[in-house]
């Protein structure tokens, strides 16, 4: 069992860390360097965490569980106007991704009013191909509730409802979670308040994430996403090119290659582990409906037998 | 005058008054309309739907020429020119934009920072100068303000919409349904009310 982990400190002497994780069988996802200071975020043996954790203090950093670190999630937009962007929406993406998560934006193009709204099979289908969605509404509880009678359609990953009035879960038809405070906010959201609303909104979706981390583990994958990620990267060198953010991301039980379908599936399709087994025994390489993305879904153990 | 003198959202919906008065509050300051907007008072109910804006303006100060704030005279003796001595450079750039449109860069001199010289002919175009209107912020903030109301303020989904927009007051009224007589009559009795308080 890998635990998803935050480490933030100094540059100097981060790859000490890095090698440590590594050497202990854990992965390293994504490394940020700014200025003197490094974010490290990484995927760590449980059982191995102690000694993670004497390193970091060693190096004086700062080491913290990040649950949503390794997750993809989409937060979506009634539409791309002034109503909800740039704040708000941008606020939670940006908030969501400082935690870990790849956030992608989607707008809809008729999610509009609680009569009218809806979703078309792309947008649905996109909105599919992620871990779990936001979708960010508005001020009114009668609007919010009527929209969801019908917005989600469809939609089979867990739904996170924001908006201004305190509703129970329960209340919002079709919602996995709801979290109130939001409304449509049009300025930056740094007050303390906000910023407290913001950390809410995390600790629901990390207990969400936590939740499908869980349902995953009855039935694993045959084999575990970052070691897809491992694969990619060494033995398919055009990856390095990629200008895309993250070229490889991450998600619950797959990921998502930045690289032309087309070209590159064969190739993707026939890479080796060292187990003796090739991707496409243990893995679906599907067409993503992002742009001409490859996506990658691990197959579970009850479909292959073994876990490599 | 004081600014926002009234500020009422009136909703059933408490929340959603208050983030919605939050809303319009950003959305006025962002585009610096608060103080063109004298009295102002929202209605939403969000189950109807409808979403009434009306409010009073203070449109401030009327177009601004050129002989507002500068002196416009002959130049040099025996040449075709206009001098033109500005007292405020704020309006400046404007000038120049306005004046090498009409005359060309050729025909427009600086030779000091408050003083432009315009190559024309003096006897035609002294008085056109004086006139020229540099800037008309009545309407680049009516403007402003229905990109305000309209495009940031009312919800997104409330697609039919009806307005009146005059020098004075602004009244939009909004639906996601076919707008009902009632409502267009509450959002001229609500302009009426907002009246009579400026009045008393």
């Amino acid at each position: 069992m890998l635990e998803p982990m935050m480490y933030v400190g100094g540059a100097y002497k981060h790859s000490q860390l890095i090698e440590l994780v590594e050497d202990l069988g854990g992965y390293i996802l994504q490394k940020n360097i700014m200025q003197s200071e490094v974010v490290l975020l990484m995927l760590v043996p449980i059982n191995d965490l102690a000694i993670v954790e004497k390193k970091s203090k060693e190096l004086l950093g700062k080491l913290t569980r990040a649950p949503l670190t390794g997750s993809e999630i989409a937060t979506v937009a009634p539409t791309l106007a002034y109503h909800h962007l740039p704040h708000l929406d941008c606020d939670v993406a940006e908030f969501l991704r400082k935690q870990g998560a790849k956030t992608n934006m989607v707008g809809l193009a008729r999610g509009v009013g609680k009569r009218i709204c809806q979703l078309t099979a792309f947008e649905r289908d996109l909105i599919n191909e992620h871990d779990v969605s936001v979708f960010i509404l508005g001020n009114y509880e009668h609007c919010i509730i009527e929209k969801s009678k019908k917005l989600y359609e469809g939609i089979e990953i867990p739904i996170v409802v924001t908006g201004a009035p305190e509703l129970r879960t329960e209340d919002v038809p079709n919602a996995t979670a709801y979290v109130g405070n939001f409304g449509r906010i049009l300025h930056h959201m740094r007050h303390s308040e906000e910023l407290r609303t913001l950390d809410k909104l995390v600790e629901v979706i990390g207990k969400v994430l936590d939740d499908v981390r869980k349902e995953i583990a009855k039935d694993p994958p045959s084999v575990a996403p970052p070691r897809i990620k491992k694969e990619i990267e060494e033995q398919i060198p055009e990856i390095v090119d990629s200008l895309h953010p993250l070229p490889i991301t991450l998600q619950m039980n797959g990921v998502r290659v930045k690289l032309p379908y087309e070209e590159y599936h064969e190739q993707i399709e026939n890479i080796e582990f060292v187990e003796g087994v090739t991707m496409k025994e243990v893995a679906r390489v599907l067409p993503s409906k992002m742009r001409n993305f490859i996506l990658i879904k691990a197959l579970p153990k009850s479909e292959t037998g073994f876990v490599i | 005058m004081e600014q926002l003198e009234t500020f009422i959202v009136e909703s059933p919906d408490a929340t959603g008054a208050k983030t919605t008065r939050s809303l319009i509050q950003d959305t006025l300051s962002d585009l610096s309309l608060s103080r063109v907007v004298g009295r102002l008072k929202v209605f939403v109910d969000p189950v109807e739907p409808v979403f009434i804006f009306a409010a009073l303006l203070r449109l401030g100060s009327p177009a601004i020429k050129l002989k507002d704030f500068a002196k416009v005279d002959m130049g040099a003796l025996g040449k075709d020119e206009v001098k033109i001595e500005l007292d405020k450079e704020m309006y400046t750039i404007k000038l120049l934009n306005k004046l090498w449109a009409k005359y060309g860069k050729d025909n427009i001199e600086q030779p000091d920072k408050k003083v432009i010289v315009v190559k024309t002919d003096p006897l035609k175009d002294l008085d056109m100068l004086r006139e020229l209107v540099i800037e008309e912020p009545q309407q680049e903030v009516l403007d402003r303000l229905i990109d305000a109301i309209a495009l940031r303020i009312i919800p997104e989904g409330f697609r039919v919409r009806k307005h009146e927009l005059s020098n004075t007051h602004v009244l939009f009224v909004a639906s996601e349904d076919t707008l009902k007589p009632e409502w267009l009559a509450k959002g001229k009795e609500i302009i009426e009310s907002l009246r009579r308080e400026e009045h008393a």
